[in-house]
């Protein structure tokens, strides 16, 4: 006992001496928690071939949030010569909440940005990407920030509501890096910003923040963007939307529907050879109605079906514009070959040729379904999943049977 | 404390070893106020005899009435009764004492004397009889203090062995209890029984209780201290082996789960063992509870454990090296609370900690409504003060304060005693390396744990040394209709199943 006591104060005290010391500790990642300076969003944007790094901390409520900016070669340079201005304080970057790059500097070298957050073991994973359009992305997060509207939390609370309402998703960089490394190509949510004209608080900064569709990445850099209604179409094939409101127009009213169920279906078509033919896409949408501009009986069932049919046609556009842009641009952003390979993965392995040279010329056969669940109509209580069993049981059967 | 006597031990006064008789019993009492040596002359006339007894361990009423008076009356002891004749009419029923023990040794008789009896010394023959006739005056069976449940029965063991023995006895009505005693004590003489189920104990777990009672050394047994270094295999670590309760159905519980336990005349509990981590987190409510809320609260006791070790420990480690896995909107108000500090967060949580325990401390040694008092004084205002004084930031007082709360369920004071002093070098080490350090620490701290055995049965049973399966009888409690059977670990006797 007395000799392992004494084993442990020699090494403790052998530990104080080996150099890598820094106050109490031996560990170099000692921080003292009231220099820190939280660093919540990252802007990088092209200036003349090199890279500005412009970042927006926090450090609580007492202090106001603070901009540091500084050009280089290289993001990691930039971001790392950013430590010098921070005046006597450590910018962490580990909560960095969310990235927003220039439109031109991620034509040309989105990569080596994606690399920083890849290798640099202060970065998440899980921040969100945004490429930002009609300007620089310092521009825009600047005009965000207003007296009591820190630009980090305008961001956030756009990040966090945008999947919600239905306008786009903001990708991680976790999952653009790993649809990059597995399929060659990603996603990424663009945004540009607005003047804000309406400005419901005076404490807002001048712009707003909307979003401008999606871009299409590769290793090369963007390859193109998406607009809103292939936007909307891609979105629904990869189930990234939480909900959705849409205005339908049916007959001389305009119902707003709020789409809250989502089931997407994609299966291959191999002809007798083995050769992939097409793909069929079935999506099956749930809404409810939450407005209704004009008169109408939104309880009676033409008028329910008339909108189901309309809200269907309008979702199937959609798709087909995405598919057609994918199919335009002999990107598979659709990650179409993803769900063969989860489908008939056997056939599409010996499938002659590459899905890459097939998806130009594949038929997709898209079918939508919508069905309205609420109309919030007072004669017209929710049909329950009950109510249609009790009511045709044979018929759930049968189609159940032929799903499968 | 107590060191190990190797003294010899010195003869018992100017009478001599061996020879009783009157000289010498108050030789070896002399200078003791509450001794008393009285003659008395047999049948009033006759032969003249010592009577010796202390005053205080003896009942005056009893002695006056069960021995002095037969001792005086004529008709039992005529004149010419000789010495001989005496004793034997002693010993065969002429005094009402209903304990008579023929003395011939100088020794016993002194012990005798000091066990209650009184002693009727003839001095010519070099003979005592002693008659037992102890006072009453002991503390009466009472509802226990420290383990006070709701639904239980309401008697707790007192100092006085033949009661707590008695109450086991009223507990378990089956012939195979046996009760073993020893003294223990080279000055003290304290008894000590060992009490076990014959058949449902290991008898190899009771020999070697009888071999480390027998080899305990001491001058005085007077606390539970010493018969449980003596007790246990490791009296080195500061995790308690042996379990000690107030609560007779606890004991017989234990008991018939397969364990033995250990009485001391003079400590109002009892020992039970061997004992197991598992063990020191049961409380006596989880049998008189349902088994759902019971395993709950098991489960939330092994919860509290992970808290008061690991929470300290955790703050120091994740607001010093590891601020990246703090929530941003906690790390902003962190970051604020701290501007103002100008301790580094090492210091401010080891000073917390000692403010703590320091409170604590004075919280029990006061009596107890001023000890609440500073309790209450310190915990409200010495920490709102601190805190508005930017002496320390709040989350350091939640964090210590939440991991002292937690170290207040543990049901055993020793077990959170030893997980106080964990935390204490888990901060440590927390300070001086971060999570690698907590990660260290916890690898020791296992590492001991699991290399505790106590009568070869593991510390951590069921968490070491069993089937997975065995887990679910530390973690939860089952419903009393499903039969159990008795700890595996424990290596019970012929029968090992038991409702209980």
């Amino acid at each position: 006992m007395k000799r392992a006591a004494a084993i442990m104060l020699a090494l403790s005290l052998a530990l104080g001496l080996n150099g890598c010391g820094s106050g109490l500790t031996i560990f170099s990642n000692y921080r003292r928690l009231e220099n820190i300076e939280l660093v919540r969003t990252v802007t990088a944007d092209a200036e003349g071939g090199d890279i500005t790094a412009t970042v927006y901390s926090d450090a609580g409520k007492e202090s106001d949030p603070r901009m540091y900016q500084r050009t280089a070669s290289s993001i990691g340079v930039a971001l790392g010569e950013l430590q010098l201005m921070a005046l006597g304080r450590v910018a962490l970057l580990s909560h960095t909440e969310n990235m927003l790059i220039g439109e031109e500097l991620a034509a040309e070298s989105l990569g080596e940005c994606l690399d920083y957050v890849e290798r640099y073991s202060e970065m998440r994973l899980d921040t969100g990407l945004m490429i930002v359009r009609e300007g620089t992305a310092r521009e825009l997060v600047s005009g965000l920030s207003g007296p009591d509207a820190p630009s980090s939390d305008v961001i956030k609370g756009f990040a966090d509501n945008i999947s919600r309402a239905g306008q786009g998703y903001v990708f991680s960089c976790r999952e653009i890096i790993a649809s990059l490394c597995e399929n060659g190509y990603a996603l990424a949510m663009c945004v540009a910003g607005e003047k804000a004209e309406d400005k419901l608080f005076e404490s807002r900064g001048e712009l707003d923040i909307r979003p401008r569709g999606l871009a299409v990445l590769t290793a090369e850099g963007i390859s193109g963007f998406l607009d809103d209604e292939e936007t909307t179409g891609a979105l629904l094939v990869l189930s990234k939307y939480r909900s959705k409101d849409m205005d339908i127009p049916v007959g001389d009213t305009v119902v707003t529907l709020d789409l809250d169920g989502f089931e997407t279906q994609v299966r291959p078509v191999f002809d007798r050879e083995g050769a992939l033919r097409g793909m069929k896409i079935k999506l099956h949408v749930s809404a409810n109605i939450i407005n209704l501009s004009g008169t109408a009986e939104v309880s009676r069932r033409d008028y329910r079906e008339r909108a189901q049919d309309e809200l269907s046609r309008e979702l199937r556009e959609a798709i087909e514009a995405a598919v057609g842009r994918s199919q335009e641009m002999g990107i598979d952003f659709l990650d179409l070959r993803g769900f063969a390979a989860r489908a008939e993965p056997i056939k599409l392995q010996d499938m002659p040729g590459s899905f890459e040279e097939a998806l130009p010329d594949l038929e997709v056969e898209v079918t939508a379904e919508s069905s309205i669940r609420r109309t919030y109509d007072i004669m017209d209580p929710p049909q329950t999943a009950k109510d249609k069993e009790v009511k045709n049981p044979w018929e759930n059967l049968i189609e159940s049977l032929r799903d499968s | 404390m107590f060191r190990k006597n190797t003294e010899k031990p010195r003869t018992p006064g100017p009478g001599g070893a061996g020879t009783v008789s009157a000289a010498g019993i108050a030789g070896v009492f002399r200078d003791c106020y509450d001794f008393e040596l009285r003659k008395l002359r047999l049948g009033g006339e006759g032969l003249e005899v010592a009577l010796a007894f202390v005053d205080g361990l003896v009942s005056g009423g009893d002695i006056s009435e069960q021995v002095i008076r037969p001792l005086t009356e004529a008709r039992r002891f005529p004149a010419g009764t000789t010495a001989q004749g005496a004793m034997e009419s002693m010993l065969s029923g002429s005094v009402y004492a209903y304990t008579a023990k023929k003395r011939q040794n100088l020794e016993e008789a002194v012990d005798d004397i000091l066990n209650g009896y009184c002693a009727v010394i003839f001095d010519g023959e070099g003979v005592a009889v002693t008659f037992e006739v102890k006072t009453d005056q002991r503390r009466s069976v009472e509802a226990p203090k420290e383990e006070k449940v709701v639904k239980g029965s309401k008697d707790a063991f007192v100092e006085t062995m033949k009661t707590n023995t008695s109450l086991v006895r009223r507990k378990l009505h089956n012939p195979h209890l046996k009760i073993r005693d020893f003294s223990v004590g080279e000055k003290s003489k304290t008894a000590l029984t060992l009490i076990y189920i014959e058949g449902f104990t290991n008898p190899e777990m009771v020999e070697e209780a009888a071999k480390r009672i027998s080899a305990i050394e001491c001058e005085g047994a007077l606390n539970s201290g010493i018969i449980e270094s003596g007790l246990v295999d490791n009296p080195r670590s500061p995790f308690p082996q042996v379990l000690h309760t107030e609560r007779v159905d606890k004991f017989c519980l234990n008991l018939l789960e397969g364990r033995f336990g250990v009485l001391v005349d003079g400590i109002p509990f009892g020992f039970l063992a061997p004992g197991t981590f598992s063990q020191f987190l049961k409380v006596p409510e989880d049998h008189t509870q349902h088994f759902l809320v019971a395993s709950a609260l098991t489960l939330l006791r092994y919860f509290s454990v992970a808290l008061t070790l690991l929470a300290p420990a955790f703050y120091v480690a994740v607001a010093m090296y590891h601020q990246e896995m703090i929530p941003t909107r906690l790390m902003l108000s962190m970051i604020e609370a701290k501007q103002q500090v100008p301790f580094p967060t090492a210091m401010e949580a080891l000073m917390m900690l000692l403010a703590f325990e320091l409170l604590q401390e004075a919280g029990i040694r006061l009596p107890s409504p001023i000890g609440e008092t500073v309790s209450i004084i310190g915990a409200l205002i010495v920490g709102q003060s601190a805190v508005e004084a930017s002496v320390v930031s709040p989350v350091v007082v939640v964090v210590i304060a939440l991991a002292g709360i937690a170290g207040y369920t543990m049901p055993n004071q020793d077990l959170g005693a030893a997980l106080r002093i964990c935390r204490f070098i888990l901060v440590l080490m927390a300070i001086a390396l971060g999570m690698f350090g907590i990660s260290l620490g916890c690898a020791l701290l296992v590492y001991h744990l699991a290399g505790l055995e106590s009568y070869g049965v593991p510390y951590m049973t069921p968490f070491a040394g069993s089937e997975g399966r065995e887990f679910s009888r530390a973690l939860l409690r089952r419903s009393f209709q499903v039969k159990r059977d008795r700890e595996p670990a424990l290596r019970t006797g012929p029968g090992g199943e038991a409702k209980l």
